[in-house]
């Protein structure tokens, strides 16, 4: 039996631009019985195309068969995984906090945003696992309104 | 009444020589430079303005059909008795909504198809326009791939590319969504732009280094077993396939879509294999320590219960032009990713000597050959539906289209099949589709008038269709439809009996029409044959009769397919019929 991590990909994924291009790939996903933990889109370096990465489980099916699916896409024209590779992968935190949070949470790597005598804005960047931590840090200041990107992941040059 | 204004609505330039050229002209010389010549369709109001240039398009010859599910059951009947893809006209809406089912059967059984349907105007997609619809969402699962096309600069290009992408590696339906004013308006002509198609892997994850240890690995085996289906009749791997099989000397069976692919009196013939297959074919595949799976998606129908699907196998050997398929359901040791064909042809030059226990293996099939034949009730006082498939069988000479419907109909004549070369035996496997068998029929007469069709259906399916009968006789097909009329549903009735406590529940097809009447209302001839010894006149008298003819067979209402493996059991488990 295989465990809940080992059915996660990350993969990211060149696609071309068009109307249907998401639905398409978020149908797929659905009907073979996967499931999304997270997905960001953003352009990419090709005019005409995006990346996206996507955190996948693939719920009751084969493992490989996330990869293989998508790939039978004509919308998709390359696919990385990199679930098993050295990867660079960030998220990002903005949240808004009380004023007297900040200090200590700049302290720990966050950066003001917007400055204010009640509340201010922050932003903080890092790896899942940090990110994780900094928002714990948010909760026990009590923070006021947090929102969170899924990762981008890059795999490491080296 | 003459007069000098000009026309309200003017027909665009004719196409041709002419520098400016509307969209649906861009769409109907696309299909005339495919090679299209014909085309199954209904008009409506999203594309009326690429109707209104179809007769400057001679051509292409348009089938009007009664409901646009038969448009895309006749181009898969077509698609699948020629090989080329079919053609789909619909209109937006509950036009190109009423082709799903059509889309899914051929999606489902690799067909190659492409389906034009009008949109809306650009401007109004997304305002719930008149007869709108999200057809691209409610088709992109049941599709190769689709288009939507809101401008006149994507044509032609995306009409050759889904042609393309339809008939090359794994074929299936494409379609294009086009919006009406796209349809209607004139552009400068323009020299054709190249494929935009970076996504369209084709054979960029062909795999065939290991068709040496799969050749060695068939040879060695003391029991091997070679499966077929859908692939080798859809890449012609039929020759490669026997070879392969005399060669290494290794029984083959095929699945309900495979049937066709090997000559089913060869010695090495196992039949049909799968949940409704032959008894000495289950036998084999779950004795059997080395399996090859060719050209096919290894699904529930073929495994029954998936752990005990060839418990005994030590190594599964699979082939298929689809990487996809590759360990989706059962994991392969050796895989080969290709067209059957190729993949075939491959592994022939490998085959040395061959297992000394062969012989054995063999004699051990022939032995479960002769202790699970197929056999059926006889002599109960009624019409057996064998009884009238065995005579259509001799009469079709190996040579004729035959077109199956779904349920006891669709595997009785499977299991009745008896051409021994390769031939066109129809059906819905994948999507098991009822009322697939009368509008396939209409395709494969289309596309293959030189052959006698044949279409086999039950009452229940075939009223699901029933209205292309005018169709047929207006183009005066010669289709000869035999209905295995025992009203009911006689699969699910089956199901309910033997593993629902038998609870016959909502299978009775009492209210049916006389369906003798109903022929004459279309202006066919239909006769009712209710005993044996009326079969054969009937039949002769149809083959007599120029055009469709229908008979509708009066049969055992308690008739049931055997062997059958019952709901969530093993393959080892199947049920054979009773012994008289």
């Amino acid at each position: 039996m295989i465990t809940q991590s080992e059915r996660i990909r990350v993969l990211s994924v060149l696609v071309e631009d068009g109307s249907s291009t998401l639905t398409k790939v978020a149908g797929m996903i659905r009907r073979r019985g996967f499931h999304v933990q997270a997905i960001t889109v953003g352009p990419s370096g090709e005019a005409g195309r995006s990346r996206m990465t996507l955190q996948i489980d693939a719920g009751h099916a084969e493992v490989d068969q996330v990869r293989k699916q998508l790939e039978r896409l004509v919308e998709v024209v390359e696919i990385e995984d990199l679930t098993e590779h050295a990867v660079h992968s960030r998220e990002l935190v903005v949240a808004r906090v009380a004023a007297a949070a900040v200090p200590d949470l700049v302290a720990k790597g966050a950066r003001v945003l917007e400055p204010g005598s009640v509340t201010t804005t922050i932003e903080f960047a890092g790896e899942g696992d940090q990110v994780g931590a900094f928002v714990e840090e948010l909760r026990r200041h009590g923070n006021l309104d947090v929102v969170r990107s899924g990762p981008v992941v890059m795999r490491r040059t080296v | 009444m003459p007069s000098t204004a000009p026309h309200p609505n003017p027909p665009p330039n004719r196409a041709e020589g002419s520098v400016r050229v509307s969209g649906a002209d861009l769409v109907l010389e696309a299909l005339e430079e495919e090679g299209v010549d014909l085309i199954f369709g209904y008009p409506g109001g999203a594309n009326l303005p690429i109707y209104q240039r179809l007769p400057e398009h001679p051509k292409l010859q348009h089938i009007l059909v009664r409901h646009e599910q038969g448009a895309a059951h006749m181009a898969d009947g077509y698609a699948r008795a020629c090989g080329r893809p079919g053609v789909v006209f619909a209109t937006s809406g509950p036009g190109a909504l009423n082709l799903v089912t059509g889309l899914c059967t051929a999606y489902m059984d690799s067909v190659p198809m492409i389906a034009i349907t009008g949109q809306v105007n650009s401007t109004q997609v997304g305002r719930d326009a008149f007869q709108e619809s999200d057809v691209i969402g409610a088709t992109s699962s049941v599709t190769k791939h689709s288009y939507l096309v809101t401008d006149i600069a994507q044509l032609p290009r995306v009409i050759h590319e889904a042609f393309h992408i339809a008939t090359t590696g794994r074929p299936g339906p494409v379609l294009i969504d086009i919006c009406k004013d796209v349809q209607m308006v004139v552009a400068e002509r323009t020299p054709r732009a190249p494929f935009s198609l970076a996504g369209y892997h084709l054979n960029g994850h062909t795999k065939l280094e290991d068709a040496k240890v799969a050749a060695q690995a068939l040879a060695h085996a003391e029991r091997p077993v070679i499966l077929a289906g859908h692939g080798v009749l859809l890449s012609h791997a039929e020759q490669a396939l026997l070879d392969l099989a005399e060669k290494s000397g290794v029984p083959v069976g095929t699945t309900l879509l495979g049937i066709g692919g090997f000559p089913v009196n060869h010695p090495l013939s196992l039949h049909m294999t799968g949940f409704m297959g032959t008894g000495w074919c289950l036998k084999a595949v779950q004795n059997a320590d080395v399996l090859m799976m060719v050209g096919m998606r290894v699904d529930d129908r073929v495994t029954a219960r998936l752990a005990d699907f060839a418990p005994k196998v030590t190594t599964f050997i699979h082939i298929d032009i689809d990487g996809s398929e590759m360990g989706k359901n059962v994991r392969p040791h050796i895989e080969l990713v290709a067209d059957a064909r190729s993949a075939l042809e491959a592994i022939l030059p490998h085959i040395d000597s061959v297992h000394e226990g062969r012989g054995a293996w063999l004699t051990q099939i022939d032995a479960w050959r002769e202790e699970h034949p197929l056999r059926y009730t006889h002599s109960n006082g009624h019409l057996q539906p064998q009884d009238v498939l065995i005579d259509m069988y001799r009469r079709c000479r190996n040579e004729a289209v035959v077109v199956a419907d779904v349920g006891q109909n669709q595997i009785w004549a499977a299991l009745w099949w008896n051409y021994d070369r390769p031939g066109l035996f129809i059906n819905s496997g994948g999507a098991g589709t009822m009322g697939f068998a009368l509008p396939a029929a209409i395709g494969a007469k289309f596309a293959r008038p030189d052959l006698d069709v044949w279409c086999v259906a039950g009452e229940g399916g075939f009223v699901m269709t029933a209205q292309e009968l005018s169709v047929a006789v207006e183009h005066q097909l010669d289709i000869k439809i035999v209905l295995l009329n025992n009203f009911s549903l006689g699969m699910v009735r089956q199901f309910q009996d033997d593993f629902y406590g038998g609870v016959r529940s909502q299978v009775e097809l009492t209210h049916i029409p006389d369906f003798v009447k109903l022929a004459d209302a279309y202006g066919l001839p239909g006769v009712r044959v209710d005993k044996l010894a009326d079969v054969g006149p009937a039949m002769d008298a149809a083959q007599r009769t120029k055009g469709p003819y229908l008979i509708d067979f009066r049969i055992d209402p308690e008739a049931n397919v055997y062997p059958i493996v019952p709901l969530g059991k093993s393959l080892n488990d199947f049920w054979e019929a009773p012994h008289q």
